[in-house]
């Protein structure tokens, strides 16, 4: 593991600006457990003050220092992506692995449901949760509602690249091996799918925090955990850009940007290697 | 890549006489090799290792190899497909139609062009790579074959139909969709495209080996007629000795990425002097004949790792010493054979 | 007569192709019926060319694909009904694959020899690792390899003939009494196919397997089988003795089969 770090560290410039703005987001992520102030606590400093040596993202109009507060909410924002993608990872490739090699009624069970949850439209869904459940709306709470609604997608891929390797011969080798069903998906497929569940990963938490930035903004919810959307909410409150306060705005907004970019770049240049195609020829089994 | 045509003196002993019948096609010590980087990790596999050869007019010129024999990747350079990771390291291509440039691959794309369809055609394993599934196979031909022919579509039309009578296809089939054709009337198909212009080359890579066995010797002799009505020389590359053996004039034999063997085919057969080919031919079992067949024992060589001298010494009975030392020159050791061996030429090193 | 080894009886497969509205029915294998016996080991071939019904009855015997019609009994368990794990197993037990493309056959992102550990362990005598791998080593040994040779190896780093052997061994690490093998060497290099083809010769002789040999190719199936039957469109149209069949074929399509198999000696009808 630490040997295919140092080698995509070494050869590979996406990889390289990757883990460096992710890295950076994650910094900021870890700065906040050392916060002077309580995220949650308004006016414990000047209001309004423009970026400077004493607050270096400025104040907000609530009397909140940006840093700490960008701190505080991109890694609320970032457990949530991480929690939503997780969960729906799971879901995704069991269910993808499952229907694509067992076919049959298990398969038309379970696409039924699949196809199902990539019809629902989503936004108004959530917005519909919120108002039904408004103050015990927790992120958590909100995490496992959109991966319950983020897998489905995935795992019709999923499905379609088990189904091609279940006709593989080496499949029927595993099983004439006495290999059980399990051990099949887990050893022999999984090493197949892994490219797909890293690139969606990224692509899934890209979803799902843009999604909750924009339910955030909207106030849909729990507003007062600090998130990258919340603070645009407060932002937008106060009408912090007409006032002139554009660093309310621009470092959750530039923070959150980098997040995206530093994650996309990571999905990238982790799939090229992490590809069976790839790794053969690595192996020295490409050209033949 | 381009540049002036490097015309190496050639380092084997080529007989000139034989070769003297103005050849369409002369490959003179082509190198091509793989060449990969990947996170550090850099490779280069020899896959074609010096091959010198000629096609001579009205000819159809067999190559036969096994799995790392480097044929496939002869046939690529030799057609101009030289993509990365595969590089020309040296040697070339010389067509007769083509003056003045050391290969396709090195030639302007206009001048690839320009001979394309009208002077070199292919007729490739898979003939979905050559039709479109998603047009009639009308279209196709007008794509490749129109501007060549030229005339007014009644006439290109009423061409096309006499030319498809040769491999007696119906022009029905030009109002089909190739997935409404079988195996072997797609490949004949892709046959009539590949002749209607009355190309002077055609290279011919494994086209009947999906074919069943009765469509492939039909689709045999169709190649035959054709050849023999336009006068056409044809590359035919086949892993099977015996579309050799029913097909082609002359035939070549690879192993390792070199030549080993070239002689015409019935001499190939009654008389071969390579070991490898010995064996090839030896192990071939035949219906009616209950003798006990045996195979080559060992694996085809690591082409990225190949071994010293001859790449054939380690699985060779007649191995000496010299063999693993010496690469054995292609000498010609009997009219029109020539063969690279240390032990059917002793004393042809130099 | 003994309960045969495996009986076919009266066995059809009908697949239905196409969406809603144009449902195409392809009888893939029509009502075909042969035994093998279970006291003498043979080699049973079956010739066709694509679209023949070959390759779907190699999978109905190896219980891949159930039989629409008819009953495939082995050993006393019905194959086309085969339910339950314990069922699965006791039936893999005595009847394993080999399957055409060698470099398809093993993971190709796995080391080869987890493949014989597994089979030595799941259905062999193997106890433990090292047992298990003195039984790989062993198979190895009768295919004319050895466990150093295989150890810890990719399928990339052997080639076809290395890798179809390893595939054998595999297979007789249970201990089968059946070797369904599906066009084992039209992968394979000409010169190391008779190699292949040999062994199971020897299989049968040296340890009593019977092998369902199925194939395009007429000149290997002459020079390893004991009976043949030749396939067209899921008919049988010739079946019996392998020498006799091949060496004098009677129907129609088997004669023009024979016809068009091209040996180095067959006459240069289109040379010019």
């Amino acid at each position: 593991m630490l040997a295919i770090l140092r080698d995509l560290l070494k050869y590979n410039l996406e990889f390289r600006i990757g883990i460096i703005l992710v890295g950076i987001v994650v910094g900021l992520a870890i700065l906040s457990g050392f916060s002077p102030y309580p995220p949650g606590d308004v006016y414990v400093v000047p209001p309004d003050v423009p970026p400077s040596s004493a607050y270096w993202f400025g104040t907000t109009s609530r009397g909140q220092d940006v840093f700490w507060q960008v701190c505080v909410a991109i890694r609320n924002t970032l457990l949530f992506g991480i929690t939503v993608a997780a969960i729906s990872r799971v879901l995704s490739l069991v269910i993808g692995l499952l229907s694509g090699y067992k076919g049959g009624w298990i398969d038309r069970a379970l696409m039924g449901v699949n196809d199902t949850f990539i019809v629902i439209p989503l936004f108004p869904i959530l917005v519909l949760f919120y108002f039904v459940m408004r103050d015990s709306m927790t992120w958590l709470m909100l995490a496992m509602i959109m991966a319950t609604l983020g897998w489905a997608y995935d795992a019709r891929l999923i499905r379609a690249v088990a189904m091609s390797l279940k006709t593989r011969e080496f499949s029927q080798t595993a099983v004439f091996s006495g290999m059980t069903t399990r051990e099949i998906l887990t050893r022999e497929h999984l090493p197949y799918v892994m490219p797909i569940v890293f690139s969606t990963t990224m692509n899934n938490m890209n979803w799902s925090i843009g999604l909750e930035v924009t339910l955030s903004v909207l106030g849909f919810t729990d507003i007062n955990t600090p998130t990258i959307g919340g603070m645009i909410y407060w932002a937008n409150q106060h009408t912090a850009i007409v006032a002139g306060v554009w660093w309310w705005i621009a470092f959750p907004i530039a923070v959150v940007i980098m997040a995206f970019v530093g994650l996309f770049l990571l999905a990238v240049s982790m799939n090229e290697y992490i590809d069976p195609r790839s790794r053969l020829s690595r192996m020295g089994g490409g050209a033949r | 890549m381009s540049g002036p045509v490097a015309l190496h003196t050639p380092t084997t002993p080529v007989a000139g006489a034989a070769l003297a019948s103005d050849p369409v096609l002369r490959v003179n010590d082509i190198q091509a090799h793989f060449r990969t980087q990947h996170f550090g990790v850099s490779r280069e596999v020899r896959a074609v290792d010096g091959v010198t050869f000629d096609v001579r007019r009205n000819e159809i010129y067999g190559l036969a190899g096994e799995s790392s024999s480097g044929k496939t990747t002869l046939i690529k350079t030799i057609a101009g497909a030289i993509k990365p990771p595969l590089q020309v390291v040296g040697g070339s291509v010389q067509f007769s139609f083509m003056p003045g440039y050391p290969g396709l691959h090195a030639a302007p794309a206009a001048e690839v062009e320009r001979v394309r369809w009208r002077h070199l055609s292919y007729v490739m394993q898979g003939s979905m790579n050559v039709l479109n599934p998603m047009r009639r196979v009308i279209s196709t031909f007008q794509d490749f074959a129109w501007r060549h022919l030229g005339g007014s579509r009644k006439q290109f039309e009423e061409r096309v139909v006499a030319h498809l009578a040769r491999v007696r296809l119906d022009p029905a089939v030009l109002r089909a969709y190739p997935h409404e054709l079988s195996g072997g009337m797609r490949q004949r198909v892709t046959i009539a495209l590949a002749t209607i212009c009355k190309p002077d080359f055609i290279i011919a890579d494994e086209p009947t080996t999906a074919l069943d066995v009765i469509v492939q010797k039909d689709v045999l002799g169709m190649i035959r007629s054709i050849q023999q009505e336009m006068g056409s020389s044809v590359l035919f590359v086949t892993h099977d000795m015996g579309v050799h053996a029913h097909l082609t004039d002359r035939l070549g034999i690879m192993y390792g990425g070199r030549l080993v063997e070239e002689a015409p085919t019935p001499e190939i057969f009654s008389r071969p002097l390579h070991p490898y080919t010995v064996y090839l031919i030896g192990s071939l079992p035949r219906i009616g004949d209950d003798t006990p067949r045996k195979s080559l024992e060992g694996s085809p060589p690591n082409l990225a790792d190949p071994p010293t001298g001859c790449r054939f010494h380690p699985r060779c009975p007649l191995a000496m010493e010299v063999c693993a030392r010496q690469v054995p020159p292609m000498v010609e050791s009997l009219p029109g054979h020539r063969v690279a061996c240390h032990a059917v030429n002793p004393g042809a090193a130099a | 007569m003994s309960e045969p080894l495996l009986r076919l009886d009266h066995v059809s497969k009908t697949f239905a192709r196409g969406g809603f509205f144009s449902r195409r029915r392809i009888e893939a294998v029509k009502d075909l019926s042969f035994t093998i016996a279970a006291d003498k080991a043979e080699i049973f071939t079956i010739i066709g060319e694509s679209g023949s019904g070959k390759s779907t009855t190699a999978r109905m015997i190896l219980g891949i694909e159930r039989p629409t019609g008819g009953s495939l009994q082995f050993d006393g368990l019905d194959v086309g009904a085969l339910n339950g794990h314990a069922d699965r197993m006791r039936f893999m037990h005595a009847v394993q694959p080999i399957f055409q493309n060698p470099f398809e056959a093993f993971n190709p992102l796995k080391q080869l020899d987890r493949y014989l550990f597994l089979t030595a362990r799941r259905f062999g005598a193997a106890r433990d690792q090292a047992e298990a791998e003195r039984l790989a080593d062993e198979a190895l040994r009768k295919v004319g390899l050895s466990l150093a040779e295989a150890k810890g190896r990719f399928p990339h780093e052997l080639s076809g003939g290395q890798l179809q052997r390893v595939a054998i061994a595999r297979a007789l690490l249970s201990n089968p009494k059946l070797i369904v093998a599906d066009e084992p060497v039209s992968m394979v290099d000409a010169s190391l196919r008779m190699a292949i083809v040999n062994l199971f010769k020897a299989l049968r002789d040296e340890l009593g397997i019977s092998i369902i040999y199925i194939t395009h190719d007429l000149a290997t199936a002459y020079s390893i089988s004991d009976r043949i039957i030749i396939m067209q469109k899921g008919e049988v149209v010739e079946a019996g003795d392998a020498r006799a069949v091949l060496a004098a074929p009677q129907h129609p399509y088997s004669r023009q089969l024979r016809e068009a198999v091209l040996t180095p000696d067959s006459p240069r009808a289109l040379a010019s």
